[in-house]
């Protein structure tokens, strides 16, 4: 196999049925009255934003806009209300600060220059709004984590990966970027450096060391089984770069999965209790 | 033929997915078991990489004899020992295809290998997402002994014993990455194919915990008449060592003669039956 951008080149309009046929049975098996979703501005979020409105009607989608003091970007909530109203979504801006405030003082090993756990605190808020929103309208959290972030482990451990549907998660970042151009969103938002915002100027691609592109094709040779060997000679790059991508893909299987716990019983949850989705 | 061996049960913990640790386990419990006058050195199923080890066993299977197996025929023969373990075998003849297969090596190099044939798909078990069966039951006469190869879940099928028996084996060698919810069936059908078959059966289980999977160890060596002669600690690693007298065979089958007493005729509604289940 050869290892050129070409290979993550889909059909983005069958992508985009099959993704808006898949969230609409969901919702209506669901018996949910719609979609809660949180929407940064950025790439990802605004794509689930399109592929919502398209699948159940923009009405029917709640976007949460969740800034918050330290890393409050008006140009991101530009962007978010320039998504909301392309594609006629629902939303409530709900301001962190406060809640982000008491969480650092509530905490008594509360240590702020610890960017990354105070950044965990972030995310997780975030997902406290989405669940509180969706119970309170009985709709469903739909996430916007994509394939490239989830198998980095690029995300907060039950903060933005936290969902009941995840309609992009088998999508490369660099898939997605074109699936948002197919879907009309405009060129500056889709191809808008991806963040996190967990601390102010944090940027995906400085933090993970590598370029969307090239990362994704590394992820798509090791999802293939190709040799890191390989996919370096391919891609012309040091064995030492994709090695650490592999690295970083085993070490983060925790993160993708159920807590781990003693065998003990006949059948064990998150292990062999295997069950139909219920209705899905 | 030797009529008495001395055996060593190796009941690891494996290092997933690091070929070199065990190998260097693998070396020096030989090492140690020919100081004790050991003549057989066995080690459990897949314990040269590892039993849980999801898609990256297609990164650790080699074919049989390779590389891993070469490094053990080096120290089988420096040790002047056969030795028995387990590893995911990648077939020469196609590129991903699988077994789950016993090695056995002796003083001389390599002797043969066992490919499982009964690949657990249930429960915690997702062997036939990966692992080809096995066709060919083993057994191989060697300078200690007629001995046959099985694997684990295999001992659920007593026809997979009764083969290498009919073949000559003597010693029955099963090795296992059996977890703790299943101790209770393995001590009795253990027992069982060692007295359905009057041999001797040497049981080598994992210890040690993968991804939440806690491998009960419980190696053992039963006689032929189903008396555990030998048992390693539950769930740690140890080192057993334990004699085989072949001269006993003879006892046993006299005493209950099940070789004696079989019906080669049922088989045929054995296997017409069992295709109708």
């Amino acid at each position: 196999m050869k290892l050129t951008p070409s290979v993550l080149d889909i059909d983005f309009s069958e992508a985009e049925t099959r993704i808006c046929r898949f969230i609409k049975e969901y919702v209506e098996k669901a018996g949910a009255s719609g979609i809660v979703m949180g929407l940064s501005g950025g790439v990802d979020s605004s794509t689930i934003a399109a592929l919502a409105s398209r699948s159940v009607g923009g009405d029917k989608v709640k976007a949460l806009l969740m800034p918050e003091k330290e890393t409050f970007s008006q140009k991101d909530i530009d962007d978010a209300k320039t998504i909301a109203k392309q594609f006629q979504l629902q939303t409530q801006l709900c301001d962190m600060t406060e809640v982000l405030e008491a969480f650092y003082r509530g905490i008594p090993a509360f240590e702020p220059a610890d960017r990354i756990c105070k950044g965990n605190i972030k995310a997780r808020t975030r997902m406290i709004y989405l669940y509180y929103y969706a119970n309170q309208q009985k709709c469903i959290v739909c996430g916007t984590s994509d394939k490239s972030e989830t198998m980095m482990g690029y995300f907060t451990k039950w903060g933005d990966a936290a969902a009941d549907i995840a309609p992009i998660i088998d999508l490369y970042k660099t898939q997605v970027r074109k699936l948002a151009l197919h879907l009309g969103i405009p060129k500056e938002l889709a191809l808008k450096p991806s963040t996190p915002s967990l601390w102010p100027n944090q940027l995906a691609e400085s933090e993970l060391e590598i370029k969307y592109e090239t990362l994704d094709l590394i992820l798509f040779g090791l999802e293939r089984f190709m040799e890191t060997k390989e996919i370096a000679e391919q891609l012309g790059i040091e064995l030492a770069v994709v090695e650490r991508v592999k690295d970083r893909l085993l070490a983060t299987e925790h993160k993708r999965r159920l807590p781990l716990g003693p065998k003990l019983g006949f059948r064990t949850v998150g292990n062999d209790l295997r069950l139909p989705r219920h209705n899905y | 033929m030797k009529n008495k061996i001395k055996l060593a049960l190796c009941q690891i913990a494996a290092k997933r997915e690091d070929k070199a640790a065990n190998l260097t386990k693998f070396e020096e419990l030989t090492m140690k078991a020919k100081e004790q006058g050991a003549d057989l050195a066995i080690f459990p199923e897949m314990s040269l990489t590892g039993y849980v080890l999801h898609d990256q066993i297609y990164e650790l299977a080699e074919p049989i004899p390779g590389p891993s197996v070469e490094e053990v025929e080096t120290f089988a023969k420096k040790a002047g020992l056969h030795v028995i373990f387990g590893m995911p075998e990648l077939t020469t003849k196609a590129k991903a295809t699988l077994y789950n297969t016993s090695v056995m090596v002796g003083p001389s190099g390599f002797v043969g290998k066992y490919r499982k044939m009964y690949l657990p798909t249930h429960s915690v078990f997702e062997e036939k997402r990966y692992f080809r069966p096995g066709y060919e039951p083993a057994e191989f006469q060697t300078q200690i002994g007629n001995i046959g190869l099985t694997i684990c879940y295999d001992v659920f099928f007593p026809e997979v014993f009764r083969l290498p028996r009919l073949m000559g084996a003597q010693l029955i060698v099963c090795i296992s990455a059996s977890p703790a919810v299943r101790k209770s069936y393995f001590e009795v059908l253990t027992a069982a194919r060692a007295i359905e078959n009057t041999c001797y059966l040497a049981y080598v289980n994992l210890a040690g915990m993968q991804d939440g999977l806690q491998f009960w160890g419980g190696s053992r060596l039963v006689g032929p008449t189903g008396d555990v002669l030998a048992k390693a600690k539950y769930d740690v690693e140890d080192f057993v060592l334990c004699d085989v007298d072949f001269g006993d065979l003879r006892t046993a089958e006299t005493f209950v003669p099940t070789m004696r007493d079989l019906r080669p005729e049922l088989y045929d509604k054995l296997k017409g039956f069992s295709e109708q289940i």
